[in-house]
């Protein structure tokens, strides 16, 4: 890639503050939360106040006793009720004038079942704050459970595949699309194949959180819990984006944008190849899982153009 | 010392009491979600905030669990908070009301007493009170509208001390109080502002700030999990005599004391002794006055702080009296009596010979009629007497005491 004059191009350039982690912490090699969140605050800044609930980033990012693994001000607290914690922090820091960028930082399991209703709740409210939730599919700290976000045919060890089963026998929720539909100002995917978008969809959701809520959606895929070798991260994520199988796109005010489209998509299984919890499914299971990918882009496709041409509805009579 | 200026006698509810206290105080964030006997707080601090009278962030959660987890963390952030629940809220809040007291976030918040258990009862009671005291905050419990405004006003004194940052439920029965007027001499703003101006004279409590390099919320291990909560219960205990300390000064500024912990009625000569709580003592000390005429020396005992037991001085109160009843308005699941009864017992010992009895009455919006507390009188004079007793009455269910005795194990 070549970096255009005066414009930020590679993710490097995003970079301007320290890393206020430590230099080795307690995750597992190839863990793609780790990447995300080393990344955060080196572009949001070292003045973020982050929160985060028990869950796989909970050992390094909430620390034990009176150590942590970075300097940050975090606040360390429940899965149910992670958005109104941040709520209760960016309403305090208006009321005494305080800067502040309060970064909601949870797991899907958090994000997409247990905190939803406050999740859903702060983004009605539309606080001043940003949400982020890490989507590794799934509740990976406690032993690799089934999540809203799961997605068909994923063994887990609450959906293991078996004899009879074939693995989660329901379809993924589309968590961002549905928080796009709260109509906040800024909503986003990104992954880690697409670091420079993801940096940008950071500064955008920082600007965005002056208007109210933001909220991102990273795909932040998992060696331990998923089966895959930890130096294919990157990989994986970048398949996930080229079948479609996450595309990248953000909203403002719940205008739909793609920010990246795949001219020829990859079909679904060059994606799950890769991956030990999809090893199970055969060609027919894959057919479901295409569909469904075909389907939710398709809609989303539609919703952008809606979106684009959206004009007031003219009833039969004028 | 400003006694000398008018009063403004207000006729408001329990409900208005404890909105106007939170105004007073003037808190930086409110979380308000409705439910009854409750709602009428956040609708009248709404009514305020939309006024211009109360410069708060006011959060509109969407259920009390996110009211609580709104309050707490604004409350660790630096804020003065207020927020109002009851049962099913209080319930549904739970996790974050062991959190919040975890964290030693100095949240003040009001429970208007209901029924919680099983069946949705939309009835007075406090077992919501009792099903969440072992949460490590602090319990007051009011008895009437006036102590209403006045113990919210002296809670944030308990929650914000430095030496005790606990938070603090203020509890009054539902219906009962909720939604009853009386008159209630509101205190001025400006004898608000100094009552609570000596927070600000404190050393200045751990705020979680932007850049500030602090955490909160980490994952308390072995001795560091043990220190915690060791200092908690420790704040506790010191919170008890903290709290007439409060009292004191209050009675100096506004000229209402209480008498701290609890409230003695009649107690001095008094032979027989009820211990209650709540909007109950009033009908108590109409009872005892009666009895009084008729020459039974009994006297009340009102507990006013319930957690942290104020475990002293109820033995130096009730030392030496003959007999002890104690009304609870909740049970106490596994237990035969009553909760404050059971909790009683265990400092039985240190009564000098003073025997206790158990009474349970007005759970589920049961009135506790003069008549009720007439024969709680008597029945506990009747075992001063040396007469015998059943431990514990069920005193507005008669169909209790014609049960089989031995298939309930004594019920």
């Amino acid at each position: 890639m070549t970096q255009k004059k005066g414009k930020l191009t590679k993710v490097l350039d995003y970079f301007k503050h320290d890393d206020p982690f430590s230099k080795g912490v307690a995750f597992c090699p190839g863990c793609g939360l780790e990447l995300l969140i080393r990344l955060i605050p080196k572009i949001l800044g070292n003045d973020i106040v982050i929160t985060g609930t028990p869950s796989c980033s909970a050992p390094v990012l909430l620390g034990q006793n009176k150590k942590s693994w970075h300097t940050l001000s975090y606040f360390g607290t429940l899965m149910t009720g992670a958005a109104a914690n941040a709520t209760g922090l960016a309403r305090y820091y208006r009321k005494a004038g305080i800067d502040n960028t309060v970064v909601c930082f949870n797991g899907d399991g958090t994000a997409a079942d247990i905190g939803f209703g406050n999740l859903s709740g702060a983004a009605e409210r539309n606080e001043p704050f940003i949400y982020i939730c890490y989507d590794n599919e799934g509740y990976m700290n406690t032993g690799i459970q089934k999540s809203g976000t799961t997605p068909f045919g994923a063994s887990t060890t609450t959906t293991p595949a078996g004899s009879i089963a074939k693995g989660k026998n329901l379809r993924r929720m589309n968590l961002a699309l549905k928080m796009a539909m709260h109509k906040i100002p800024y909503t986003a995917t990104a992954t880690l194949s697409d670091l420079d978008d993801l940096a940008k969809k950071l500064l955008k959701a920082k600007e965005a959180k002056e208007r109210g809520f933001a909220f991102l959606h990273v795909f932040a895929p998992c060696p331990t819990g998923w089966g895959y070798a930890p130096e294919n991260t990157v990989e994986v994520c970048r398949r996930a984006v080229k079948s479609n199988y996450f595309p990248l796109w953000e909203a403002v005010n719940g205008k739909i944008r793609m920010t990246k489209t795949i001219r020829k998509p990859k079909p679904v299984s060059n994606y799950t190849e890769l991956i030990k919890k999809f090893a199970h499914l055969d060609e027919k299971d894959l057919e479901i899982l295409q569909e469904d990918i075909d389907y939710e882009y398709c809609m989303l496709g539609g919703l952008s153009v809606l979106e684009a041409e959206c004009q007031l509805p003219v009833s039969a009579e004028d | 010392m400003n006694t000398k200026r008018k009063s403004q006698i207000q006729v408001i509810t329990g409900n208005a009491a404890a909105a106007i206290g939170a105004k007073l105080v003037r808190p930086d964030v409110v979380a308000a979600y409705p439910i009854t006997p409750q709602t009428e707080i956040i609708e009248q601090i709404s009514k305020f905030h939309a006024n211009g009278e109360m410069d708060c962030e006011l959060i509109t959660v969407e259920g009390e669990n996110s009211a609580m987890n709104a309050v707490m963390a604004a409350s660790l952030a630096g804020g003065r908070v207020f927020t109002a629940t009851s049962s099913w809220g209080l319930v549904f809040m739970y996790d974050a009301v062991l959190a919040t007291a975890g964290a030693r976030a100095p949240v003040v918040m009001v429970n208007v007493n209901r029924e919680t258990p099983g069946i949705i009862a939309v009835s007075s009671g406090q077992q919501d009170m009792i099903s969440t005291r072992d949460a490590g905050w602090i319990f007051l419990i009011a008895e009437d509208c006036q102590e209403v405004i006045d113990l919210v006003i002296q809670a944030y004194r308990l929650a914000e001390d430095y030496d005790i940052q606990v938070p603090v439920m203020v509890h009054y029965d539902g219906f009962y109080l909720s939604y009853l007027s009386e008159g209630v001499d509101v205190p001025f703003q400006e004898d608000v502002d100094k009552f609570l101006s000596v927070l600000k004279e404190q050393p200045e409590r751990v705020k979680l700030t932007p850049g500030g390099k602090l955490g909160c919320g980490s994952h308390g291990i072995l001795d560091g999990y043990l220190e915690l909560r060791y200092k908690h219960v420790c704040a506790m205990e010191r919170s008890k005599e903290k709290f007439e300390q409060i009292d004191g000064e209050f009675q100096e500024i506004f000229g209402r004391s209480y008498g701290g912990q609890i409230e003695e009625y009649r107690m001095d000569d008094a032979d027989v002794v009820l211990v209650g709580s709540g909007s109950m003592c009033g009908t108590i000390k109409t009872v005892i006055d009666e009895k009084r005429e008729a020459g039974i020396k009994v006297g009340l005992l009102k507990i006013r702080m319930y957690r942290p037991f104020p475990s002293e001085v109820m033995v130096k109160a009730l030392k030496g009296k003959k007999a002890i009843g104690v009304v609870d308005r909740s049970l106490n699941f596994g237990f035969k009596g009553g909760p404050i009864y059971t909790e009683l017992k265990a400092f039985e010992t240190q009564l000098d010979g003073a025997r206790l009895v158990s009474f349970i009455d007005g759970i589920a919006n049961t009135d506790i009629t003069t008549a009720n507390v007439a024969q709680m009188i008597d029945t506990t004079c009747d075992l001063a007497a040396g007469k015998s007793v059943r431990e514990v009455t069920w005193v507005s269910y008669p169909e209790a005491q014609k049960a089989n005795d031995s298939k309930n194990g004594g019920l």
